[in-house]
């Protein structure tokens, strides 16, 4: 019985030192890119479903000195990560991949980026769409933070069945003339209301960024200066929002929750106004409902949602390798390859013209040629600046919308009492 | 002291009668300690300090820190949502946290009763909600706990014939469906706790009582209780602290940091939003500061008044 | 043997009855979700946001499965999980028991005043903590090291104020004197006293500790940066993708995650009964 406990004390003593050192020789050093055999070796962060891990081996092959190392992590987990590097100023890699609402915290922090600028990349400019381009650009216009991956224009997907039902035209060409103005789209609500029972619309949210993103400006100007109370554009999205909410035709199944997932199949409302990559979302929650969900344009123009840049990090070692192996994956040639491949939608407007991509089809939509659709929109988007602080003016807009909704609040005091609030926040930084 | 005994201990060539008992008591108490202390000063100390360094200045994670003085802490003393959280974080931890301790000590005491079968089964069971997933726990519960009228929980009230609940954004609500969550994911945990603590009162005691006549639930008050009361100061602790520092519940029921209403907002969800929503380190920093005194006080009281139950036993 | 309620009569109780009833009950709604997880994990993944839900397993178990291993390293991720838990348990046994035997059984100048420090630790919120915690790691060169999450959870203060609580009065005074005066060494006491005594105290904190490395996301995944070096949660999360979560596929590589927690709760809970046993050798 002794002998047998001083055996297990051995044991909890050599355990652990064994089990670290193995531990320890598995372990790959990230600190050192150039490995031994004289390649240079870049490390990419990324997220999500990309196709990029097919391209990779191609570039490889064309420059056998480079080798990239790609890691992949959930999309929240990443962009916490990067910004721990970055922060604390080690451990970031040689290409971070950066989605847009990401992009705007790092706006002040230049030096801790590679001005892509001084690269060339001016040159690449006329390649992708202006609005995307600029996004990636310091507040000066001066310092290219990233290059553009994939973007998010927005677009009206709609239930044919529900729309059959109250009434309205099905194929998206008479949609799309039914439903030009905002105001035709107020009486489509009330018809669909009326003969169906069911809202317009899946909840507040999506509804005021749509209206929001047709605007000229957002929340700040270039200076990042509150403008939400001079600028018009921010209180007619709301007032528009509000006007909904009163005649009932809001859903309050909230973004992301399971409800709003399961009405995907369900059809829990008429339109969903989304971006194009939502498109998966919906094959994904619905796999059955072929045919019952179209796309069609959204009244009055787009807007965009997601999409990402390619950025360098200050730390990187072989920036140069690093910004040619960016340029080369996001090249139109390379954006198709990553479309078709992965659904991301390219922003390199040529493609928008190219037969293979026009061609594209999804058997699952009412409306198999969707990329036509997604083209016109990206367009029509506008080239906005959003600033470092625009999510935070976001969240108390909604967070006013939703009470308006939920507790029948007055529209005006939630409003000034929503622009209170973002001034205190604004105040703290 | 430490010092000049760890060089004695190393050299036992020296004096036996220097080297005593004493000393070699104080030596083995400070070596025996010193693991959790020297972890402390390499991995727990500077982030401390860090944080308490920022927050008296202004600082956006990237760039250089700018001097704030009491700013930061006026800013949060001054913010009502700020306010709402400590309200918010009470209220979760009187309907959520304390309902654990009192269900937790009678459900170890049934499961440690000889006469129960399928002991193993139970004690899993319940502590199952510890190890479960967030993400199916957090499926789960916004499926229960659903606005809609088809929603299951309001499914139930309507056989009461009571009205749909909106969960997610009335006051009431949401503080019903968190609370029950923290209670559902933490009884069991707490539960485990006394089971081992149940462990410590030698049966021989019970056997003696049951000699002389004690009816169980004598036994229940003059051994149990009072023989417990060691690990119940220890859940009560720890209980208190994790009440303050709850953050895991309401993030997984809005299932994103934006989503989360002033309804569900506590202490930590707010100096998190504050940090990486807003980017504003230094007023979160400010409000963990606030919450380390907040807790520091509940703390101390806590023993204080678990010192005097014990005189009064 | 442990009898808090002494058994009268045989057969048929009431009271019993329902006591079963109102446990089986508790053990069905805490268990619902780790059930509902292989339903869903069993199943397409629609099936998720049904109304009412999905109830009974389906028939893409093993497709489900094949998804998880396609996208991560399924096994190697469970390796270095089970090493990183199981080496980090082993560590709070060991450290907080005798730091706790310390605090609870020898004298030493200051010893309430390094108890309060240690008490005090626990009340700091940590939430902002991941930053510079990163940063020491990095200089240590510890990044996509195991030892980054070992090193640090080898001890801490919770595991050393329970083990103090529970050896406090379980070892009475008389024993630990009269072991001291035969001449054991502390250390000796410790081996030879206290670690048979407090076996169950090992079994809770050994449970804890385990479940909670084995689950712990926010800080493997920060310091955990490359793909070859992962552990199952970060693996596991790295399944959500950004235009739709296929969460049959993750709530199925989920399952298979826990599944090692519920065999590990089993072996500790053997520790429960011998702690008993051994005690009363004593």
């Amino acid at each position: 019985m002794k002998k047998k406990r001083w055996l297990v004390l051995f044991f909890i003593l050599i355990l652990p030192v064994t089990m670290i050192a193995c531990s320890n020789s598995k372990a790959p050093s990230n600190a050192d890119s150039g490995s031994s055999d004289g390649k240079i070796e870049l490390t990419f962060w990324t997220f999500g479903t990309t196709g990029y891990e097919k391209l990779i081996p191609e570039y490889e092959k064309q420059h056998p000195n480079i080798k990239i190392k790609m890691q992949n992590g959930e999309f929240n987990d990443h962009h916490n990560k990067l910004f721990t590097a970055i922060s604390a100023g080690s451990g970031a890699p040689d290409l971070a991949m950066i989605e847009v609402g990401f992009i705007e915290k790092y706006r002040d922090a230049q030096d801790r980026f590679y001005n892509l600028y001084d690269f060339g990349a001016g040159d690449l400019k006329s390649k992708y769409l202006e609005w995307k381009w600029s996004i990636g650009e310091s507040a000066d216009r001066k310092f290219l933070f990233g290059l553009p991956t994939d973007i998010g224009p927005t677009v009206m997907y709609y239930r044919t069945d529900i729309f059959e039902k109250a009434g309205l035209p099905v194929d998206p060409k008479e949609v799309a003339e039914k439903i030009k103005t905002w105001d035709d789209y107020t009486a489509a609500a009330k018809q669909v209301k009326e003969k169906t029972g069911k809202p317009m619309t899946d909840n507040v949210e999506l509804i005021y960024n749509a209206r929001r993103d047709q605007a000229p400006e957002a929340y700040f100007d270039r200076q990042d200066q509150l403008i939400i109370e001079k600028s018009p554009y921010a209180k007619k999205a709301y007032d528009y929002t509000v006007q909904l909410i009163k005649e009932g035709v809001v859903g309050d199944l909230n973004l992301w929750t399971p409800e709003w997932n399961g009405s995907m199949k369900t059809g829990g409302y008429a339109t969903l106004l989304a971006p194009s990559w939502m498109n998966a979302n919906i094959k994904g929650n619905a796999p059955n409902a072929k045919d019952k969900w179209a796309i069609a344009p959204m009244p009055e123009g787009a807007g965009n949602w997601g999409g990402s840049y390619i950025a360098i990090p200050k730390e990187s070692k072989h920036a140069k390798e690093a910004y040619e192996f960016a340029k080369w994956l996001v090249s139109p040639e390379n954006q198709l390859k990553s479309f078709k491949d992965a659904g991301l939608f390219p922003s390199a407007p040529e493609l928008y013209s190219n037969p293979e991509f026009n061609d594209y089809k999804d058997e699952y939509f009412y409306n198999d040629h969707i990329t036509p659709v997604f083209a016109e929109a990206a367009k029509k988007v506008k080239v906005v600046y959003t600033g470092k602080n625009f999510q935070l003016v976001q969240g108390e807009i909604i967070r006013a919308l939703q009470n308006v909704q939920k507790k029948k609040a007055d529209p005006e005091s939630e409003w000034k009492a929503a622009i209170d609030r973002i001034k205190t926040q604004l105040a703290r930084q | 002291m430490y010092r000049e005994g760890a060089e004695q201990g190393l050299s036992p060539g020296l004096k036996r009668k220097w080297w005593t008992e004493r000393k070699k008591e104080i030596f083995s108490g400070y070596l025996y300690i010193s693991p959790f202390f020297i972890l402390f000063a390499i991995f727990g100390l500077f982030p401390m300090l860090f944080s308490f360094y920022l927050a008296f200045q202004k600082w956006n994670g990237l760039g250089t820190f700018k001097y704030a003085g009491l700013s930061n802490l006026r800013f949060v003393l001054e913010d009502p949502l700020f306010w709402k959280s400590i309200y918010n974080t009470i209220l979760f931890g009187i309907l959520g946290t304390l309902p654990q301790i009192i269900v937790a000590i009678p459900l170890a005491i049934l499961l440690n009763a000889a006469w129960l079968k399928l002991k193993g089964f139970f004690r899993m069971a319940i502590f199952m909600p510890y190890v479960t997933s967030v993400a199916a726990v957090a499926i789960v519960f916004s499926v229960i706990f659903s606005e809609q009228s088809s929603g299951i929980m309001n499914v139930v009230l309507s056989y009461i014939g009571l009205e749909p609940v909106s969960w997610k954004t009335t006051e009431w609500g949401v503080k019903v469906a968190i609370s029950t969550m923290v209670f559902w994911r933490w009884v069991g945990y707490n539960t485990i706790i006394f089971l081992a603590g149940l462990q410590r009162i030698p049966p021989d005691l019970y056997e003696a009582a049951t000699i002389d006549g004690a009816r169980p639930i004598q036994q229940l008050w003059h051994i149990t209780l009072p023989l417990l009361k060691p690990v119940i100061v220890f859940v009560t602790f720890l209980s208190t602290i994790g009440a303050w520092q709850l953050f895991v519940e309401p993030l997984i029921f809005y299932h994103r940091i934006s989503g989360v209403r002033e309804e569900a907002m506590t202490v930590v969800l707010y100096l998190w939003k504050e940090a990486f929503v807003n980017s504003a380190y230094g007023t979160a920093s400010a409000t963990a500061v606030l919450l380390f005194i907040i807790i520091a006080i509940f703390s101390i009281l806590n023993l204080i008044f678990s010192k005097n139950i014990g005189r009064v036993n | 043997m442990q009898q808090t309620v002494p058994t009268h009569k045989k057969g048929f109780s009431l009271s019993r009855f329902m006591i079963y009833v109102s446990l089986w009950i508790g053990a069905l709604i805490s268990l619902f979700p780790f059930y509902w997880m292989f339903v869903i994990g069993t199943n397409t993944a629609d099936k998720v946001n049904e109304t009412p839900p999905a109830l009974l397993p389906g028939s893409e178990m093993v497709r489900n499965f094949m998804k998880v291993m396609e996208q991560v390293d399924f096994f190697s991720a469970l390796a270095n999980t089970f090493i990183t838990a199981s080496v980090t348990t082993i560590g709070v046994l060991f450290l907080c028991s005798l730091a706790g035997f310390a605090f609870a059984k020898l004298n030493f100048p200051g010893k309430n005043i390094w108890f309060g420090l240690l008490l005090v630790t626990m009340m700091v919120p940590t939430q902002l903590g991941l930053i510079p915690s990163y940063m020491i790691i990095t200089e240590l060169g510890w990044l996509n090291d195991l030892k980054a999450l070992i090193v640090p959870g080898l001890v801490n203060a919770f595991g050393v104020f329970w083990m103090r609580q529970y050896i406090s009065d379980a070892i009475p005074d008389d024993v630990f004197d009269s072991a001291k005066i035969d001449g054991c060494s502390h250390f000796r006491i410790y081996w030879n006293i206290v670690v048979p005594t407090i076996l169950p105290a090992f079994s809770t904190l050994g449970i804890i500790t385990f479940m909670f490395m084995w689950n712990d996301f926010l800080w493997p995944v920060t310091v955990l940066t490359d793909n070859s070096i992962q552990t199952l949660q970060v693996a596991i999360r790295s399944l959500n993708d950004v235009r739709f979560t296929d969460y049959g596929m993750v709530l199925s590589g989920t399952f298979w995650a826990t599944v090692p927690l519920v065999i590990v709760f089993l072996l500790f809970n053997k520790w429960f009964i011998s702690g008993l046993t051994q005690g009363s050798i004593k």
